[in-house]
């Protein structure tokens, strides 16, 4: 049952957030944004919603994940930081339901002895109000450049891979 | 006297606060409260009622199915659509692909590490390990050499000073009592768990489209059947599941199950704690001819009061009377007032807050206190979830589950009463795991033999279009989600949502008091609880993790922050 860690997905963008908290799915909006577009081969874009463990077979496939989640961190809304997190504790903390799930998902890679290269792209939004499955008209006006900002990291991640193998 | 507060307590989706009144080294009293606000009922209001259910599984990522097929069911008991032969068997194949795993999760990722002491297992011989897993079952792993080569990835990380996914243990508490050892075999089998979960749940890809969160569709599923075409559920596929569902049994049979009542050897005291409330609820699934057919689930419906297993109630989700939610304690309000109790269907979700700022020292328990409302069924509190499933079915008189159950209580050498109890709530989440993955090969044999009579429908499209709808319709749809049972309430008029009502499983055990002061079940299994060590409080998070909690449906929303693990304070 160990899976074998070919890594047939060179570079994976994973939108994680929930889209009925309004801007706290930022993630999952930069990624749909992404899908809409013609993107080159070996890039993968998954809307990844609030999926936890769910997630731990596609991020297992992955050479290199470029993570886009949303932070409350006090910073203007849209802010983006480019990290390099190693364990779960080197993710900024969040405001969101899903995060719990996922970061026992990034320390379980390092006990199966399989970890994946993670980019995190952590986009600041404000703390979320009532509930809505509409972005706010700041954040919804910024994805564009936020997804343009999380795709040219993905072709440099796919153009350093290609230049590997 | 001290009052403990842990939050959150869940490890986890969402968001769980417990306070607990310690006296003497036993819980006096205890409050639960959810500390995130949910909201959907005023996403969908105004929207077309086919969506509904994209929107409600986007609530969680454990249990994400479970809330689409209550959505679509709701629905279609609306505008009376049946579904026919084949999305029926569709929907209980991703019912149980969703339960089996999801309860094996819960109890190697979630709930184990309640009893299972992680750094104990650095100090294990790997040879006593090998020796014990042999046992105790046929499974392959088992060689010394395996258990050391786990032992010393632990190490490492361990050593590397980030304890991530084991960091909110209490380790070395002296309420563990399982031998390194065990606690070795435990961790090893809690990583072999991670690896094979995530194949289980491609059966939800192969027939929802895609993962997380797969498709579902009013009145039918979303795949189409052709076995020999290459983008429809065909030949290959459907042996895929096959054979996932073969390795589930192997998983279950010879993994979960003589681990669970391993571990549970050592715990036999705790059948005598967190048994609460005295009421069950489950309102069944698996329907083995039509949903619309109750009488034919594989998980009966019906309800128990005072642990009479003697007699089961009948349980009706339209019934006005039956079903209500209190808001005394929660932070909401009814236009008749707050002491009212209503039916789903003229449910109403208006926010309330009273509460605290952030920081604070406690809760006002005597006023409202929570995002949950309090559901009661006949105004009695009731336990939902895996016992209540198991209860009803024993008292229904299911001969496979009366087996089950007599089997184990006769293997740990327990009477009927150790049931109602933390271990008792533990040990039917395993058993009616066993009983569930093979009841998935039942349907997929069934499907499999429906498929090859010629019968390739997935999807009724009667009543697809909106113009043969009446102007208005109500309806409800109830399903049984790994954490207990599960109903969506739909008002349509004119053709798009009026009003829409979730009562999740976590409503029902996590809910504050009622208006007459009456506990919910996390409130009433605490009580009586013995605490060794007020700092470190592991006691209470077995018995309510023994319920599975999972809040993100129960409530949604803001997290203020200041989240403390636990205070403490004594007076």
């Amino acid at each position: 049952m160990q899976a074998d860690t070919s890594h047939n997905i060179p570079v994976l963008i994973l939108g994680i957030g929930n889209i009925l908290m309004g801007d706290e799915g930022v993630g999952c909006r930069v990624v749909q944004h992404l899908q809409s577009q013609d993107l080159p081969d070996g890039i993968t874009c998954l809307d990844g919603g609030t999926g936890g463990f769910h997630l731990l077979d596609i991020m297992q496939q992955a050479r290199h994940i470029l993570l886009v989640d949303a932070t409350a961190d006090g910073r203007p809304a849209g802010t983006v930081q480019k990290l390099q997190p190693k364990f779960s504790s080197d993710y900024p903390r969040t405001l969101t339901a899903h995060d719990i799930g996922l970061k026992d998902m990034l320390d379980a890679f390092h006990l199966l002895g399989k970890t994946p290269q993670i980019t995190l792209f952590a986009v600041s939004i404000q703390p979320p109000g009532e509930m809505a499955a509409e972005l706010s008209p700041d954040i919804s006006a910024q994805i564009p450049r936020i997804a343009q900002t999380v795709l040219q990291e993905a072709k440099t991640c796919l153009s350093d891979f290609q230049l590997e193998s | 006297m001290a009052r403990i507060v842990i939050d959150p307590i869940t490890r986890i989706e969402g968001h769980l606060r417990i306070e607990a009144i310690v006296e003497n080294g036993v819980v006096k009293e205890a409050y639960s409260s959810g500390t995130m606000v949910r909201g959907f009922e005023k996403i969908l209001k105004g929207r077309d009622p086919r969506d509904a259910w994209a929107f409600t599984q986007r609530a969680c990522g454990v249990c994400t199915t479970v809330h689409a097929l209550a959505s679509v069911r709701t629905v279609e008991d609306a505008l009376g659509i049946s579904v026919p032969k084949n999305a029926e068997l569709i929907r209980n194949l991703m019912f149980c692909a969703q339960m089996v795993q999801d309860h094996v999760i819960h109890f190697y990722h979630l709930h184990a590490l309640d009893w299972v002491d992680v750094v104990s297992a650095l100090k294990a011989d790997p040879r006593e390990t090998s020796r014990i897993a042999r046992s105790i079952s046929t499974w392959p792993r088992t060689s010394p050499k395996y258990f050391k080569a786990v032992q010393d990835r632990l190490k490492a990380f361990v050593q590397s000073g980030q304890l991530g996914i084991f960091a909110n243990g209490y380790w070395g508490h002296p309420a563990y009592k399982l031998p390194p050892e065990v606690n070795l075999l435990a961790v090893t089998h809690y990583l072999e768990a991670l690896e094979w979960q995530k194949e289980l749940v491609k059966i939800h890809a192969i027939f929802g489209g895609k993962n997380p969160h797969p498709h579902y569709l009013v009145g039918g599923m979303p795949c189409s059947i052709n076995l020999e075409e290459v983008n429809a559920v065909n030949t290959e596929r459907l042996n895929h599941v096959g054979s996932l569902i073969k390795e589930a049994i192997e998983v279950v049979e010879k993994m979960y199950i003589p681990d669970l009542l391993a571990i549970a050897g050592f715990y036999k005291d705790w059948a005598r704690y967190g048994g609460g409330l005295r009421n069950y609820l489950v309102y069944g699934d698996l329907p083995t001819r039509s949903y619309n057919q109750p009488d034919s689930f594989k998980f009966p419906r019906g309800a128990i009061l005072d642990r009479n297993l003697n007699e089961v109630h009948e349980v009706n989700g339209r019934d006005s009377e039956e079903i209500k939610e209190y808001v005394a304690h929660s932070w909401y309000t009814y236009a008749e007032g707050d002491e009212v109790a209503k039916h789903p269907w003229d449910g109403e979700t208006e926010f309330n807050f009273t509460g605290p700022k952030p920081p604070f020292d406690y809760l006002n328990t005597d006023g409202k206190y929570s995002w949950i409302k309090t559901p009661r069924w006949k105004d009695h509190a009731m336990e939902v979830g895996p016992l209540a499933r198991m209860l009803v079915a024993y008292a229904s008189g299911v001969d496979e589950v009366k087996e089950v159950v007599n089997d184990t209580l006769q293997r740990l050498n327990v009477p009927v009463t150790a049931l109602f109890s933390t271990l008792g709530r533990t040990a039917a989440r395993g058993l009616e795991t066993k009983l569930v993955v093979h009841w998935m090969k039942e349907f997929y044999d069934d499907l499999i033999a429906n498929i090859k009579s010629g019968d390739m429908r997935t999807f009724n499209d009667e009543k697809w279009d909106p113009s043969t709808w009446p102007e208005e319709a109500i309806g409800v749809g109830m399903t049984e989600a790994p954490r207990g049972a599960l109903a969506h309430w739909i008002r349509i008029k004119d053709r798009v949502i009026d009003n829409y009502q979730l009562v999740v499983p976590s409503t029902w055990n996590a809910s504050p008091r009622d208006a007459k002061g009456q506990r919910s079940s996390y409130e009433e299994a605490l009580i009586g609880t013995p605490v060794a060590d007020l700092n470190q409080p592991v006691e209470i998070l077995r018995t309510v993790h023994s319920f599975d909690p999972c809040i993100a449906c129960a409530v949604h929303l803001y997290d203020p922050d200041g989240n403390q693990i636990h205070q403490i304070t004594f007076n």
